[in-house]
Order: structure tokens, then C-alpha cells, then sequence
């Protein structure tokens, strides 16, 4: 099971001391976290993607692209890249050029961004979200699997003849999660692809997550990927941490109150009792963290929000040392006692290409029987 | 078994609002008959966790089994005191929240309570748009308590049992609905994909 980390990109005032970082500040605490993660042990650091202020992820394969010359093991990946009001063609390019440099440590999360004035920057309409997903995924994927594409779409210029470059890496494309809240268009969508899902399982109750996964699962065997408890399903979370729970509650609770999406409203208590949020000890987390398969079942990557609403870069890395060295080697440990062998774990590119060169094999030794079979039937 | 939920979305305790709303459920199920099952809800209850769901987006463990009910009804009776030549802020909170076709070609009672009857209009200019753009099935007959109703020999008795029996016939005539659950059924992505390119 894979680890790690997901951001968001706010830039919003630290509510205890009333300072807002600069971007440039911001962009380098993003850099300063994903080398962290790395250095306590996690897999994988996924970035945001956002257009408008107080968010300064825009350019993601710029950061992920340096990110990766600082870094050796860690995965990179988007929560989310958008997936509608971005050109199929330019995230062809842009990531299979990170493929390429990060050494196949790449793999991003398509989503369809909630906010109505994006897309008529970009030249969309909100009210196409979801076949602008659909068009623009369907071609992003021809774009890697396919050396030439002949292209006819409602969204964007036809394409006669293109070759994106460079092509994926050792012919592999990018391991694709999709992530969506509550669209039941986009659980299918992963599931007609073989795809990964990514539940966000922050700021809602677990039932969304539990109903977008189970159709995920159900459609997933459909379209004969496998077995449902074999698809690749991808959870947030939501953690803040203190050796002594009431110094996590104590602490935290000022950025709660003060914090974009659910600042003023529910109590942090109730917040926390109605959405995945733990706030509380490293155990506290790890047992509310084991409780999330008994919703969405056996899962392959897990990443935690840590860095919203405000919290200082020292106590963002506080948090990674805790999860490094406190939770996420028992999670590791719980969840791979509970798994049964024959879910898969997160794929990789290696995992791919490794599948892939088993496939070519496999018809070749197919091809080479058949021919024998042929030659047989001669003599 | 028919079930219809009343929503009140009076204030202040007693509730002349809240009043209006037994009887109009009082008079509906006299006209529905046994076996007639009546709910009400009272928005006051429920004022904390409406602003939260307009914060959070989502609605909390007191406010989804007022929702999941209301979805479930077979008809509605929704009342509210006017407020400022209108529906109640807190009551267009409410309505606001709805889940998306909650209450689409459902039976509806439209009734208002106000201080005085120069606010009657308000149940056809205010109360009946908002739940037409809901796409709900509001009876003809909607009923406007002022406050010289209470006391005065009016007809607000007969206008009652008029509404009431109407909702009544409403609900008794409406058709099993078929509520689509697009999880149970999704849009097979075949579909998806020739809608989307418009292919």
C-alpha cells in the first residue's frame, strides 16, 4: 500500500499569527513538504491544480518536474489535474515528459475542478463538465497508446495524423486515478478504463465515498478488469497530530474555525465525528485510518491533507515526522495483514512495465505454439 | 402505505404558523382515510444544522433523515410565516438544501401565516414560483392564515378542508414514482462516451 501526501496549494493566513505567506513562500514550503515525504518514508506526494487566487499550483508539472530532481523514490502525482478546461494534448506532453525525467515516478489524478469562473478562462462552460471529462480523457488516452492519432471531437480542434511527444516512457503511459465527490459518470469512467479511483474523503461524510467506490468496484468487473475487490481505489484523509490528543484539538482548532471550505460553520468536534478530519495522537489516527477499509474495502494508496488552512511549514513537517515514524509504519504492517493476496497493490511504473513485457511474451510464446502447431500439421 | 410530511417553519412558540400547519395535516388525513401516515418536521429544530449544510455542503446526522423523509413522502404540506413580503429566510434555506428532484412531481400544500391578509398573495406570487421551479406538483388551492383568522368567524376552516382534500386527492392519484438511483444504474460509459462527443 502506498502512502503520502496531498495538497491543495492555499495560500491563506496563518489565523494564530495573522500572516499570509507570500506564493513564493508557499511554492517553496510545497517543495520543502514533498522532500520530506520522501525523507520520512512515504510514497507519494500529489499536487493540486488550481487558476485562481489563494491557490498558486497552476504550472504542476513545473513543480512536480523539480521536485523530482531533488528527490529518488517518491511518486509524484496531481490531486487534481483538470481534466476539462486543460488541452487532453498538452497533459499528454507535459507528463509524459515528466515521465521521462522523473524515471517513470509519475503517475496524476484527472478531475473536473468545482469552480465556474475557470472555465470560461479557458474557454469552457462549467455545465460540459462532465463530457468534457469524458471527450477529453478519451483522447488523452489514444494520445499515449496510440504512435499516430486521427482525432474528432466536440472540444477541441480536429487532429489529423499527430504524434504527442515524447511518447511515454518505455511505452508505458502514467498510471491514471480518477477522482470525483459524488459523480457516478466518473466512477464509471474509471471503471470502463481499468482505471484507479480516488475518493478525496475530506470534507464530507464517508458515505459519499462508499457509494461512489462500490459502483467503482461493481463496474470495474464489469468491463472484466478483475474482480471488484481487485480495482484500484485511492483515499484522502485528513489528519493533525499531537503526541497528546487535547494539545492536537487545542492547537488545530483555530485553523479549523478560521479555515476555507467549512471555517464558521460545524463544530470541529462534530466535523470530526461527520467527516474522515482526525485530530488527535498518532494512534488515534492510525486507528481511524484502518477503519476506512471497512467501507471501501482492501485499497492501494492512502494520502493525507496536511497542509491547509494556514498551518506553518514547521508544523506541517512536525506532522510528516509523526506519520513517518509513527503511523504509517503500522498502517503498512496492519493493512498488509488484513489484505488478501490476491489484491493488487498500487501499480507502478515498474508494476506496469512489468505487466506489459509479461503480456508481449505471453503472445509471443502463443504466436511461436501456433506457428509449431502449423509447421506440425505439414510434416 | 401514504406517508405526506409536514414542514412548518414557524419561529416563535406557540406558533400560529406551526397551528396553521396541524390542521392543514389534520384535514389531509381526514380526507386520505386510515392507513394515511403523517410527519412533520419543524424547521426551527433544524436551523443550525441548515446553515451548516450551506457552509459544509453537505448535510449532518440530524438534517439527512429530514431530507431522506421529505424525498421519500408521497406529498408535501409546507408552511411558512411571511416574512418581509415573502417566505421565511430560514424556510428558502431549507428549500435551498433540497436534494436536486426531491421534490419533483410530488403533491404539494402551499400554506402561509401573516399578520395581515394584504400578505395573502404572497402564497401565489412567492411560495408558488419557487416550488413551480422545483418542478413540484402544488394543488391548486394554497391557504393564508392572517393573524384576524384565528378569531374572527373567517372561512379559514372550510379553505382548510378544502386543501386538505385536494392534497389528499393528489396524492391518491399520483403514480408509484420511480425514484432513479444513478448508483444502482449508472449510465453505461458506451452511452456516456457517444453523448459526450456528441458522436
Amino acid at each position: 500500500m502506498q502512502f503520502g501526501v496531498f495538497t491543495v496549494g492555499d495560500v491563506t493566513p496563518d489565523p494564530t499569527t495573522g500572516r499570509t505567506p507570500t506564493e513564493g513562500e508557499r511554492i517553496q514550503a510545497m517543495v520543502a513538504i514533498a522532500r520530506k515525504t520522501e525523507e520520512v518514508g512515504l510514497d507519494v506526494f500529489a499536487t493540486g491544480e488550481h487558476h485562481n487566487p489563494p491557490f498558486v499550483p497552476s504550472s504542476p508539472t513545473t513543480m512536480l518536474g523539480f521536485v523530482a530532481a531533488q528527490t529518488e523514490r517518491l511518486v509524484l502525482s496531481t490531486s487534481t489535474t483538470l481534466i476539462t478546461t486543460n488541452d487532453p494534448v498538452k497533459i499528454a506532453e507535459d507528463f509524459a515528459m515528466l515521465q521521462h525525467l522523473a524515471g517513470g515516478r509519475v503517475d496524476l489524478m484527472m478531475g473536473r475542478g468545482n469552480q465556474g469562473p475557470v472555465y470560461p478562462w479557458f474557454g469552457q462552460d462549467i455545465r460540459q463538465g462532465i463530457p468534457l471529462a469524458v471527450e477529453n480523457y478519451h483522447l488523452l488516452h489514444r494520445l499515449w497508446r496510440e504512435d499516430v492519432v486521427d482525432w474528432e471531437g466536440r472540444f477541441r480542434t480536429p487532429l489529423q495524423g499527430f504524434t504527442s511527444t515524447p511518447r511515454p516512457l518505455d511505452g508505458v503511459p502514467p498510471f491514471v486515478w480518477h477522482g470525483s465527490i459524488r459523480s457516478p459518470e466518473i466512477a464509471e469512467q474509471a471503471a470502463f478504463y481499468g482505471d484507479g479511483f480516488f475518493h478525496n474523503h475530506i470534507f464530507w461524510p464517508p458515505e459519499h465515498t462508499k457509494r461512489m467506490v462500490e459502483l467503482y468496484r461493481r463496474r470495474f468487473e464489469h468491463y472484466g478488469h478483475g474482480s471488484a475487490d481487485q480495482a484500484i481505489v485511492g483515499l484522502g484523509g485528513q489528519v493533525f497530530m499531537r503526541r497528546n490528543s487535547q494539545d492536537a484539538v487545542a492547537e488545530f482548532r483555530p485553523y479549523f474555525d478560521d479555515a476555507p471550505v467549512y471555517g464558521g460553520g460545524p463544530s470541529l468536534e462534530r466535523f470530526m465525528a461527520e467527516t474522515p478530519l482526525t485530530v488527535g495522537s498518532p494512534q488515534q489516527v492510525i486507528d481511524r485510518t484502518l477503519g476506512f477499509r471497512e467501507y471501501v474495502g482492501d485499497y492501494q494508496r492512502q494520502l493525507f491533507l496536511i497542509d491547509h488552512a494556514g498551518l506553518p511549514l514547521k508544523t506541517v513537517l512536525e506532522q510528516l515526522d509523526l506519520l513517518g515514524e509513527e503511523v504509517v509504519p503500522v498502517l503498512r504492517k496492519e493493512f498488509a495483514a488484513r489484505r488478501p493476496a490476491h489484491v493488487p497493490a498500487a501499480p507502478t511504473h515498474a508494476s506496469l512495465l512489468r505487466a506489459q513485457q509479461d503480456a508481449a511474451q505471453q503472445e509471443t510464446a502463443q504466436h511461436s505454439t501456433a506457428q509449431q502447431n502449423t509447421e506440425g500439421s505439414t510434416v | 402505505m401514504t406517508r405526506v410530511l409536514t414542514v412548518s417553519a414557524g419561529l416563535s412558540q406557540p406558533s400560529s404558523t406551526r397551528l396553521l400547519a396541524d390542521r392543514l395535516a389534520a384535514a389531509t388525513r381526514d380526507a386520505l382515510g386510515a392507513g394515511a401516515e403523517m410527519e412533520l418536521v419543524e424547521l426551527r429544530d433544524h436551523a443550525h444544522d441548515i446553515a451548516d449544510h450551506l457552509l459544509t455542503g453537505f448535510a449532518n446526522e440530524n438534517l439527512r433523515p429530514v431530507l431522506d423523509r421529505l424525498s421519500a413522502a408521497d406529498g408535501l404540506i409546507l408552511v411558512t410565516p411571511t416574512f418581509t413580503a415573502s417566505y421565511s429566510g430560514l424556510f428558502k434555506s431549507f428549500v435551498d438544501v433540497l436534494d436536486r428532484d426531491a421534490v419533483r412531481g410530488k403533491p404539494v400544500l402551499i400554506g402561509a401565516t401573516g399578520g395581515t391578509e394584504r400578505h395573502s398573495l404572497m402564497l401565489d406570487h412567492a411560495l408558488r414560483p419557487l416550488l413551480a421551479y422545483l418542478r413540484a406538483a402544488v394543488v391548486p388551492i394554497g391557504v393564508y392564515a392572517a393573524s384576524g383568522d384565528w378569531g374572527a368567524d373567517t372561512d379559514l376552516g372550510r379553505r382548510i378542508t378544502r386543501a386538505g382534500g385536494e392534497l389528499a386527492a393528489a396524492v391518491l392519484a399520483r403514480p408509484d414514482p420511480e425514484p432513479a438511483d444513478p448508483f444502482t444504474d449508472p449510465v453505461p460509459f458506451e452511452q456516456l462516451l457517444r453523448e459526450s462527443t456528441g458522436g
